[in-house]
Parts: structure tokens; C-alpha cells; sequence
């Protein structure tokens, strides 16, 4: 009941700091708590705010509590309380002084007026200091008997209070049960209503231990108990009116007559001034009706207009939170609202979170007969001002074509989108004509005539990029200039920072090269390189997987890669209708507005990252976009710490390009050509691909990365000089010339990574090994080495190695480069032999 | 538990806490830092009125410049929350005279502490009705110097019991005069498209009322509605009279309405709290009469120049004019210079809100006025972007107009002393949202 106490306050500069002011309200508090002078109230009045207003500005004034309550000793209503008020803030930070002000509030709690006897109890009861529970027990008690509403009212909650201090105390005291009994034969509405929000409560709170509790919580909504409550309905206040009608939404009724009973009683109540009133009672009429198809349709036309009345009337904020439960209803009733859609027509000054409700349900309502006007009306939005909102409508029209009413006209619409050549217009829209040729590919004539027309460096989005090299993928024998438009952007493969554009990418370059192989392999070839070099993990995965796959069969690639697709029938609902009926449980609540059910954020488990909610002031804000850097930027920034670093990263791009194979001695155009058709050949023939036409393989594409044990030569045997020696300004300039001749990835055993604790121990243990170190760096879970050997026979022959490894995957990144790059697979091989024995005794 | 606020917070716009009553110890003092961090000082503030942090739910609204945030940490009733925040606010107007803003939260701590004492109990919404609650609030608002004058004094403690069946009402209420005043306020919401379709047309009405009678009176509202008239003649057997009946799409009523009698007889009858209230509110979308039309061609000449030229017409009575019409005709951003004629009243160019406004004090039924003005653009090299017209808006106040053409037929007082009453009826159309594209 009090504010937080001075300490957590943020009091601005210009207020006082307050230490003056208050030894001064302290003497004076101190002159008139004894004088008995004429007028000497109003004097008290007004330090007392005075008091009350520095605590509420965040000035500590605990200090004149006894002062305080000296000066309380009065008749004076006004300042009692006042005096109430500065008590009940500062006693839960002063048990002590509490106890104080115990006594005179038990005095009061006896006062002729009834009005000093609630307000005293209703203190009393807000002190919150658990060693005074014993005090509370008598007063309570007294004030549930006492002959005025307004004591009781009070003594109800002050019971609720009680049982959250001390259950026991409030259980031992048999309060519950008075309770009851008030609750069943008060006169009061006020008081009525309050007993049961207060046994509600406590008996939820108690079934988990208590039997009685759970047949006590049972007998509220027994038939008698809600007939009681419905037949009074109308004395009680608006609010109660709430807590009265969502107790009968639980209510079982048990035949079908019951059900219209209640539905006649409350028939009214659909026509209150309170819209939160017309809500529950919506609730009610759809839960009793669950059962009873035909009338819970008559529930919707009934509900209809009041629902409509009250999105029209109120704050943005109500509207938002009706609008979200209309939402729920047209889901469930797609037919409900279909021919009142222009009350979801959005007005130019709305907040932005009411449009975006209504787009939502002018998406959903939208059928045969009135998608013509929605989408001319949504197509206004997409010139908004406000672009999220311009953008979600476009998204609706999208959603609207996908629900197949009049696509004809609607892709009509979307292509002239494409044409205002705004960027975030063209993006969304983009991925939608992507998400509609999935469903209607017989559109496909139609836009990718507009599609190929859209220059690849406007798009900047992701999402936007994804779809149009889906489309360039997909589409590409119907667009003159894919595979140039794909090979230009995987030449920027590096300036992508996208995973998901990468993926996409080398996807579109496959299914480009299934269909016009001769312009797309170069394309192809840079694609799986870059793709393979990638720090990504998917991509450096799907990479390697659409080489081995191309590697083994052409013909077996096309059809994992580029099957012929039937259209999407249905798109996937992202919510499953268990999730969408709890919600409709729960409706008139959170759940509805956040969409999902309570359990999803009321329980600890679900809740996600903010844990405590104690400590929740503390988490700092964390950025939206860390999903969008990829691992390669970390590596990056741990180079920062490296001798070497920027030198090599220029080497890193080089490589996709210019790395070369080594076991590719001729390399002439004509070769390739020829070796080209062969695979176009193998490619569309019906018949398996030669084993010979992958051995030619890598050629066709200008690959150098053979990680295939088949193709591997069997190394000669590697001799290395233990005592090589190699400056570092030699190696810098050495590393910076050569190419990488080799990239590979192998596993750390788990003592090597235990071991690891101190990277000393593998430069030491590499050096057994004749390999040297000459550079490390990093710290946990990345560490980057780099290291040096010499061909024992030639010292001319340098081996130089960059060696990343991650200890939390146990894997390990190692780039070589070689003077005599043909036994770099050779040296790599000693490596990893030397690196797979580090850790082991 | 259907809803039980955790605590009640009023901040500033800078996020300064101004007041707050926390009702229940489940959520942390400092909850009120993770709404000014995640919320307040996040671009998230206009996106969504409740959010979730931690295992709290904020349920907010901005009042002026008072954000009030309603603290939850069970799933609540949101609707109920929005609505409590509202009728708060409402009952704070009427202490403070009016006003609700940062000041005159300063200057009224102790009674906001009462109040919120008062009207909520460990969470638990309590007794809105400012009638009631005058029995037990000891203190007086401090009005702004600007509102209106103080009205009766609350009278301080009270005796007089509230009776359990009228609970808006106190008893033995006596004036002098026994005056009743009804006003009907329509607002129009309009939306029109380029071509000069209605899109969108309704009518939200309201009833106020503001009574100065004695005792415990028994009112009776008649009006010209459809459902209304039908019954009658029903019930007296004869045709209905000829002449307009309106069809209401929806009616609500404030909760001294005997509602069980509407749904029988049809008839509006009530025991009305003492002063002002909102007796009804009703909503139309049929047979809607707009009072102006609006005529906008809009030419772009080239790319440094714009001809706009806007008619508007008063289509409601000759003998009727309409007060305070504002038309706010949109020009792009760029705009160097404007050169404008008008028929009446006076335009000018406001670049802050990038809009030629035309305002016309007082516009006579049946006339029309015309607006033309020649727009010189600054030139933007590379500038593609073409101009997002948004759409003309309007505000007006028609007074002795109503849009739906809802009349009052009677009203009726009736009260066991039998004193005679004087009525009172005022009709008034403004413009709710009145937009037309161009």
C-alpha cells in the first residue's frame, strides 16, 4: 500500500534535498502536538501535507514519525487521515516504530464514526509487518459485525490482507467461513461483492492443501450461489458486475434451459455504459453456448453491435483491447463482421496499434463478396506515411490473396506495388509474390515479367533478397538474364551479411545450373567455394553438401535440389487450434491480447528471459539485430588481439577467387567446354552419371577444395626440420603472398580441450612435433594460433598454418598455406595427426 | 481473479514517478524502472498499451501529459483495466475542475491518496461514483486558476446513508429551481474516397445530462428512434405518426438506466444521479446526414508546382450555420511558397504540421466556399518519391443539427412531491474524424 520507499526514487536536481526542511517540520511538528489553541488544527493540516508531499516527491521523512504520531491524538478526521497515510508508507520499513501507531489505530478501530472505524481498520491492515498479525484478529473480527456497510466493506479486504501476511492466522480465526456467510446474507452489495473476490482468493490459494477449500471453492459455483449472484446482478457496481459475471462463466449449467435463463437474466447487460461489463458478459453467452451450435451462431449476431459500438467509443487504448478480442471472435467466425468491414476501415490519426489490429481484421473478415473494397481500401495504406503500417498492409492483401478470393484483380495490385519503386513497398511485396507463385504458379507469366524488371541493388532487406533469388532460382528459364543477375551478386558474396541470403543463394545458383548449365557454372563454382570457405555453419554446411552431392550425381542433385514442386495448398498456421481454444478460454483477459495462453507468461518456465521479475530494472536492453552477426564477425574482432591480423583477412577473400587447384594442370577453355557438355548431358540423360564425369569434376567449376578421400593422393611421406626458424616479419609477408592452399576442419579430443587451459601447453606440444608457433591469441571459447614448419630436406619449403579453435564445439579451423602447395594435403595431415594427439598422456 | 492491480503508477513524461499506491506486495518496487527502461525509452512507447516485462503486465495510457500505468502480475482483465484508468482520470477532472495534468497531480497529493484508497482496495476496484465517494473524501482539489468555477462544495462527512437499490443517488436532495438539461452530441465520422464515394460513414451520439432536482425523481426519455416508436404504437394501437424514425445499430446506457424496462417497453426511464452525467450513447450508420461535402481537385504541375482548389458545402438548413470549421488542406513538406484566395474566412500555411489551414468562424447552411491556392515546391533532385497525399480532415460544430436526425420527443419528471421541472435540450453535431482523400 505504500510507495517505495525514498531510496528507490530518482529525485530530480532541482528538488531539495530535503535534511533542512524536515528538522524544520519536526519542531513544528514537536510545538503543536501538545497545544490545545484555537485553530492549531489547521496549522497541523497543513504541515501534515506538507509532510505527505515531501514523501511523495521522494524526501525521506521517516524521521518525524513520532512527532506524527503525537500530533494523530485527534478528533480531526482530515488529519487522521493524512496521519494514516504517512504510517502506512513508512511502517513496513519501521517495524519498531510501528508498533507505535499499533495502539492508536486499535483505538480507532472503536471510534463512534464510522468512517474513522474502516479508515483505521483499512491502516491497520496495510501495515504489512508480520509480527503485528496478532493485533489484527480482534478488529477484524469486530468490523465484519459492525452495523455499517462502509467498516465491513473494509474488514472483507482486511481478511484477504490477513491471509496474505498469515494464512494461518486468517484460517485458525475461521474468517473464511464468516465470509461465507456475509457473502450469502449481507445487504450491502459492495460488501457482498468483495467477500467473494476475497474467498475466491483464499480458496484458489488454499485448495492445493486443503479439501474443504477445494469443496468450498466448488460450492461457489453451485447453481444456487450463481442464482443468487445473477438475480442481484443489477445492484451491484460495474465492477463487481465483472467479478460477478466471470465466476458464472465457470459455471456449469446443467440442462439447456438453465442456459437461456441465464442468458435472459443477463441480456441487459450487453447494453451497459461500462464496455469492460458488455465484455464479460459476451464471455458468459459464448462459454454457455459452446455446446449449442445453432445458438452460439445467434450469439454472434447478438454480440455483434455492442462489440462494434464499443470499438468505436473510448480511448485508442480501449479499442486496442477490443479490437484484439474481435480479432480472437473472427477467427473462430470469419462470417461474424464480414459485411460491417468498413468499421475497420483505419483513420488517418489512429496510433499505429489500433490500424495494425484493424488490417489484421480487415485481412481476416475479407470474403467474396466484399474483398474487392477491402483490397482497394488496403491498397490506400501502402502509400502511408507511417511505413510499418504501409507495409503490414501490403501484407494483408498478400494474406487476402492467399485465402484465394479474386486473385486475378489482387495480383494485378501487387504488381503495381512493384512499380511505385519505393524500397520497403517493393520488398514486401517481393515476399509476397514469392509466397503466391508457391501457391499459384500458374501466375508465374505474369510476374516474372515485373520481377525480372526489378534491379537485385535496390533490395537491401533480407527477406526481400531471399525471395527474389528464390524466384531468380526457380524461375530461371523463364528469365533471360538470372544467371547473370545471380553470378553478380555471389561475386559480393563477402559485402552479404545474411545467412539466409547466402543459403538462398547457392540454392538458386543449383537450380539456375539444372536449367541453363553453360552460363550459370561459373556462377555455380564461385557460389560452392565462397559457400565452403564460409564461417557460417548452414552454409558452410548446405554448401558442402550440394558439392558432395554434385560430386557423386548430377542427375541424383536435380532431384534433391530442384524436384518439381506441387503448389502449396495451404500454408502452415503457426498456431495450432489447442493453443487458439485455451486462448478462447481465456478470453476477456492477457491471454487474448498478447495471444497466447496464461500459462505461456504467467509461469516462471515460460517466461523467458526476464526471469526475476525482482531484478528486471536491471537487464539491459539487448539489441535486436545480434541474431544478424554471423560467427565470422567474432572471429574478426578476436583478430583484432593478433599480430597478423589484417593481412590475412584480405587473403580470406582472395581465396574464393583466386584459389586454385592443384591437381588441376590443364585448364583451357576448350577442355572445359567439352568436359561441359558432357555433364549437361549426363545431367538431363535419364542414365546415372559416369563415375569419370565427377572426376572431372572440380575442373568444370575451377575447385580446388577436395576434401573427397577418393581424389586424395596418399601422402608422401612429410619429413619436417625440428629446429626450423622463421621471423615474424618473413612470415607476415609470407602469409600475405601465398594463397590458401588448404582450409579444413577437425575435431579437438576433449583432454586436448581440458588441456587448452593453458595454450602454452600446445605450442609446446606442437613444437615435439617439428611444427612452431609464432603468433597466438584469443581467449576462451576462441583460440587462434599460428604456426610454421619446414620441409626437413628443403628449408626453402615453408608450411604456414592458421589454426582457430572453438573449446566449447571441440573443433578446430586450420588454413595452410605452402610454398609447394602440392604437399600441402600432405602437411595437413601431419598436423591434424600432431593436433589429435595433444591432451593425450 | 478476475482483476487485481498490483499497483498504480502516475509518471511524467520524462518517466518521474508523480504518485503511486501499490496495492499488493507480488510485484517489486522498482517494476516502475523496468516499464521507463523497456518501455518509456524505447521507440515500443506508441506501439502497444500493454506489454509484458518480467513477470509483470503493464496496462498504460497516456492522459495529457500523464502516463497512469496500471501494474498486473496475473492475467487480467484488460478491458476492465482501460476502463478503471478511464473513469479514475474522469473522477480526478472533477475534483481538479477540469484539468488533469502533471500539475495538477502536484498540487493534489493527499487527495489522490485518498482517492486511490478509496476507489481500489488491495487491487480490487471499489466505488467509482463520485457521488458516494464525496461521503468520504475530506479533502478538497486545488483547481488550476484557469478552470471553470468550483461547483457545490463535497460535503464533508457525511451522514446520509446511500440506499442500497440507487446507488448513484443520495437522498434528500433539494433545490430551489428543479432544472433538467439534455444535450445530444453527435460526432460524424466520415471517409471518403478521391472519387467523391462515402466509404465510411456513422454517427456516434451521447446523451449528457445535468440535473438539478430534489428528491428522488423518476425520469422518462422519449425519442424518435424506430424501435422506440414501433412499441408505442403498438401499445397504443395506432400507426405510428409519419415523419423520420431512426434506426440505432446499437444503444448503451449509464447503470441508473432500468434496462429490464428498456428491453420490455422500449421507453428510457431512469432515477438520475444528481449533476452531470452520460446518460446514453448510441451509434448510427444508416441514413447518416453530412453537414459539408467537400469538393478537393488537387493538380500537380510538373515538379515545382501544385494548384489546389477545395469547395465546401453546407448542405444542412438555410436557417442553421455551423461554428469553429477548420478544413486542413495537406501540402508535401517541401513546400517554398503559397499564394491562396478564399471566399470566406482565412488560410493560412502551417509548416509544422505541413498543412494549408482554412478556418471559417461561422459557415451559413446551404452556402458554399471556395479555397484556391497556387503551391510552389523547393525542386528535389533525385527525389522519386512522389507525394503520399494524406487525406483533407475537418472539424466543425454544428449546433441545433443533428447528423442521425435523432430528436427528443419527451421528457418526462416525475417525483412524489410532485414539483414542477424545467427541461432543457440542446443539439449539437461536431466532426469526429471527417476525412476526405485527395
Amino acid at each position: 500500500m505504500a510507495p517505495p520507499a525514498a531510496s528507490q526514487r530518482y529525485p530530480s536536481p532541482s528538488q531539495p534535498s530535503g535534511k533542512s526542511e524536515v528538522t524544520d517540520l519536526k519542531s513544528q511538528l514537536r510545538q503543536l502536538a501538545g497545544s490545545r489553541a484555537p485553530g492549531v488544527d489547521d496549522s497541523k493540516r497543513d504541515l501534515f501535507k506538507k509532510v505527505i508531499s515531501y514523501m511523495t516527491i521522494g524526501i525521506d521523512v521517516s524521521s518525524v514519525f513520532g512527532e506524527m504520531v503525537m500530533c494523530s491524538a485527534t478528533s480531526d478526521i482530515v488529519l487522521k487521515k493524512m496521519c494514516y497515510l504517512y504510517v502506512g508508507n513508512y511502517a513496513k520499513g519501521n517495524p519498531d516504530l510501528s508498533l507505535l501507531t499499533i495502539n492508536f489505530l486499535q483505538r480507532d478501530c472503536k471510534d463512534q464514526d464510522p468512517m474513522i472505524r474502516g479508515l483505521a481498520l483499512r491502516s491497520l491492515c496495510s501495515l504489512r509487518v508480520p509480527n503485528l498479525v496478532e493485533y489484527l484478529v480482534g478488529p477484524l473480527g469486530s468490523g465484519l459485525k459492525d452495523n455499517n456497510s462502509y467498516v465491513r466493506t473494509i474488514a472483507v479486504t482486511g481478511v484477504l490482507k490477513l491471509y496474505h501476511i498469515s494464512a494461518s492466522t486468517c484460517i485458525d480465526a475461521d474468517f473464511p467461513a464468516t465470509l461465507k456467510s456475509l457473502m450469502l446474507h449481507d445487504s450491502d452489495a459492495q460488501v457482498v461483492a468483495n467477500c467473494l473476490s476475497a474467498l475466491q482468493e483464499i480458496w484458489s490459494l488454499e485448495v492445493s492443501h486443503s479439501e474443504e477449500a477445494c469443496r468450498e471453492k466448488e460450492s461457489l459455483l453451485s447453481k444456487p450461489v450463481i442464482y443468487y449472484f445473477l438475480n442481484r446482478i443489477k445492484e451491484f457496481n460495474e465492477w463487481a458486475q465483472c467479478l460477478i459475471l466471470e465466476l458464472a462463466v465457470k459455471y456449469v449449467p446443467s440442462d439447456s434451459n438453465d442456459i437461456f435463463d441465464i442468458m435472459n437474466l443477463l441480456e441487459d447487460r450487453l447494453q451497459h455504459a461500462n464496455g469492460a461489463v458488455v465484455l464479460a458478459t459476451v464471455k458468459v453467452f459464448l462459454q454457455l453456448t459452446l455446446s449449442m451450435t445453432d445458438v452460439h451462431q445467434q450469439v454472434y449476431e447478438r454480440i455483434k453491435s455492442p462489440l462494434l459500438t464499443l470499438v468505436s467509443s473510448g480511448s485508442p487504448e480501449q479499442s486496442y483491447a477490443i479490437l484484439s478480442h474481435l480479432h480472437l471472435l473472427v477467427v473462430r467466425a470469419p462470417f461474424i463482421f464480414a459485411s460491417d468491414y468498413k468499421h475497420f476501415y483505419c483513420q488517418y490519426n489512429e496510433p499505429s496499434y489500433v490500424k495494425k489490429l484493424k488490417l489484421e481484421m480487415l485481412t481476416a473478415i475479407a470474403n467474396e463478396s466484399n474483398t474487392y473494397e477491402i483490397v482497394t481500401e488496403l491498397c490506400e495504406y501502402a502509400a502511408n506515411v507511417d511505413i510499418a503500417i504501409a507495409r503490414e498492409s501490403i501484407r494483408a492483401v498478400g494474406k487476402i490473396a492467399l485465402q484465394q478470393y479474386d486473385v486475378n484483380a489482387i495480383v494485378d495490385r501487387l504488381l503495381q506495388f512493384l512499380e511505385m519503386e519505393k524500397d520497403y513497398v517493393t520488398a514486401e511485396t517481393l515476399v509476397l509474390v514469392k509466397d503466391l507463385l508457391r501457391k499459384y504458379p500458374q501466375w508465374s507469366h505474369d510476374c516474372i515479367s515485373v520481377v525480372g524488371g526489378i534491379s537485385s541493388k535496390n533490395i537491401q532487406e533480407p527477406k526481400a533478397k531471399s525471395a527474389l533469388i528464390w524466384m531468380l532460382g526457380e524461375y530461371a528459364q523463364d528469365m533471360s538474364d538470372a544467371p547473370y543477375v545471380l553470378e553478380n551478386l555471389i561475386e559480393n558474396w563477402e559485402e552479404e551479411h545474411s545467412a539466409e541470403v547466402r543459403l538462398h543463394l547457392l540454392t538458386a545458383a543449383m537450380k539456375c545450373f539444372f536449367k541453363r548449365p553453360p552460363e550459370t557454372q561459373r556462377a555455380l563454382g564461385i557460389a560452392l567455394a565462397a559457400g565452403m570457405a564460409d564461417f557460417h555453419q548452414d552454409v558452410h554446411d548446405r554448401a558442402l553438401f550440394y558439392y558432395r552431392v554434385l560430386q557423386y550425381d548430377v542427375h541424383v542433385a536435380e532431384r534433391v535440389v530442384s524436384p518439381s514442386k506441387q503448389a502449396v495448398s495451404v500454408f502452415a498456421d503457426t498456431q495450432s487450434s489447442e493453443i487458439k481454444d485455451r486462448i478462447f478460454d481465456e478470453f476477456n483477459s492477457l491471454s487474448v491480447i498478447y495471444q497466447k495462453p496464461s500459462y505461456m507468461f504467467t509461469d516462471k518456465e515460460h517466461r523467458g528471459p526476464f526471469e526475476f521479475s525482482d531484478e528486471v530494472g536491471n537487464i539491459p536492453i539487448t539489441p535486436e539485430a545480434s541474431g544478424d552477426i554471423v560467427p565470422a564477425q567474432q572471429f574478426e574482432a578476436n583478430d583484432k588481439d593478433l599480430l597478423l591480423s589484417t593481412d590475412e583477412k584480405d587473403d580470406n577473400k582472395g581465396v574464393s577467387i583466386t584459389g586454385s587447384a592443384y591437381t588441376a594442370p590443364s585448364y583451357d577453355n576448350s577442355n572445359i567446354s567439352s568436359q561441359m557438355q558432357e555433364l549437361a548431358i549426363s545431367g538431363s540423360a535419364t542414365s546415372a552419371a559416369t563415375p569419370q564425369s565427377s572426376f572431372d569434376f572440380d575442373d568444370i567449376f575451377g575447385l580446388g577444395l577436395s576434401t573427397a578421400p577418393a581424389r586424395t593422393p596418399s601422402p608422401p611421406l612429410l619429413k619436417l626440420n625440428p629446429r626450423a626458424a622463421l621471423d615474424p616479419g618473413a612470415f607476415q609477408q609470407k602469409w600475405r603472398q601465398l594463397p590458401i592452399s588448404l582450409t579444413q576442419e577437425c575435431s579437438v579430443n576433449p583432454q586436448g580441450i581440458a588441456a587448452l587451459t593453458v595454450p602454452q601447453s600446445l605450442i609446446k606440444h606442437m613444437q615435439s612435433h617439428s611444427i612452431h608457433c609464432i603468433a597466438s591469441g584469443g581467449q576462451s571459447p576462441n583460440f587462434k594460433f599460428f604456426f610454421f614448419a619446414q620441409k626437413e630436406s628443403e628449408p626453402s619449403s615453408n608450411y604456414l598454418t592458421e589454426c582457430v579453435i572453438n573449446s566449447s564445439s571441440a573443433k578446430a579451423q586450420i588454413k595452410v598455406k605452402a610454398d609447394e602447395q602440392s604437399t600441402s594435403q600432405a602437411f595437413a595431415t601431419v598436423f591434424e595427426t600432431a593436433l589429435s594427439e595433444f591432451g593425450m598422456p | 481473479m478476475p482483476v487485481a492491480a498490483s499497483a498504480i503508477y502516475f509518471l511524467n513524461l520524462r518517466g518521474d514517478v508523480l504518485i503511486n499506491r501499490t496495492y499488493r506486495d507480488d510485484v517489486g518496487g522498482n517494476m516502475v524502472d523496468a516499464f521507463r527502461t523497456h518501455i518509456m525509452q524505447t521507440k515500443e512507447l506508441g506501439n502497444c498499451p500493454v506489454r509484458q516485462i518480467g513477470g509483470c503486465s503493464f496496462v498504460y495510457m497516456r492522459i495529457s501529459n500523464v502516463y497512469i500505468v496500471i501494474v498486473v502480475s496475473s492475467n487480467a482483465n484488460v478491458a476492465c483495466g482501460f476502463k478503471f484508468v478511464v473513469e479514475a482520470v474522469a473522477l480526478f477532472k472533477s475534483y481538479f475542475g477540469g484539468a488533469f495534468d502533471e500539475d495538477a497531480i502536484k498540487n493534489n497529493f493527499v487527495l489522490i491518496y485518498e482517492l486511490l484508497d478509496e476507489i481500489m482496495d488491495f487491487g480490487y476496484p471499489q466505488n467509482l461514483s463520485p457521488e458516494i465517494l464525496k461521503l468520504y473524501i475530506t479533502q478538497e482539489g486545488v483547481r488550476s486558476p484557469f478552470s471553470s468555477k468550483p461547483k457545490d462544495k463535497p460535503v464533508p462527512n457525511a451522514t446520509l446513508q446511500v440506499t442500497g437499490a440507487v446507488g448513484w443517488r443520495r437522498e434528500g436532495l433539494s433545490y430551489k429551481k428543479n432544472e433538467v438539461f439534455l444535450d445530444i452530441v453527435e460526432s460524424v465520422n466520415l471517409l471518403m474516397s478521391s472519387k467523391g464515394n462515402v466509404l465510411r460513414c456513422d454517427v456516434t451520439g451521447k446523451v449528457l445530462m445535468k440535473c438539478f432536482l430534489s428528491g428522488m425523481p423518476d425520469l422518462k426519455l422519449g425519442l424518435n428512434d424506430k424501435i422506440g416508436l414501433e412499441k408505442e404504437s403498438e401499445m397504443k394501437s395506432r400507426p405510428a405518426k409519419s415523419g423520420k424514425t431512426i434506426e440505432l445499430d446499437d444503444v448503451t446506457f449509464h447503470q441508473c438506466v432500468n434496462l429490464t424496462r428498456f428491453n420490455s417497453e422500449k421507453t428510457v426511464s431512469f432515477v438520475p444521479p444528481d449533476g452531470e452525467f452520460e446518460l446514453m450513447k448510441y451509434r448510427i450508420t444508416e441514413g447518416v446526414n453530412l453537414p459539408f461535402r467537400v469538393l478537393p481537385t488537387i493538380k500537380e504541375l510538373g515538379r515545382t508546382r501544385m494548384e489546389v482548389n477545395v469547395k465546401v458545402k453546407s448542405v444542412f438548413g438555410a436557417k442553421m450555420f455551423a461554428l469553429g470549421v477548420v478544413v486542413k488542406i495537406p501540402v508535401p513538406k517541401q513546400t517554398a511558397k503559397t499564394n491562396f484566395q478564399v471566399t470566406s474566412g482565412r488560410a493560412k500555411y502551417n509548416p509544422s504540421i505541413d498543412c494549408l489551414v482554412w478556418k471559417i468562424r461561422k459557415f451559413p447552411g446551404q452556402t458554399e466556399s471556395t479555397l484556391s491556392a497556387e503551391i510552389e515546391l523547393i525542386s528535389t533532385m533525385g527525389e522519386k518519391k512522389s507525394w503520399t497525399r494524406p487525406p483533407i480532415q475537418m472539424e466543425f460544430q454544428v449546433p441545433m443539427f443533428t447528423a442521425s436526425g435523432l430528436r427528443v420527443r419527451f421528457l418526462k419528471v416525475w417525483e412524489k412531491s410532485g414539483y414542477n421541472t424545467v427541461e432543457w435540450v440542446r443539439y449539437i453535431t461536431k466532426a469526429g474524424s471527417y476525412e476526405i482523400r485527395c
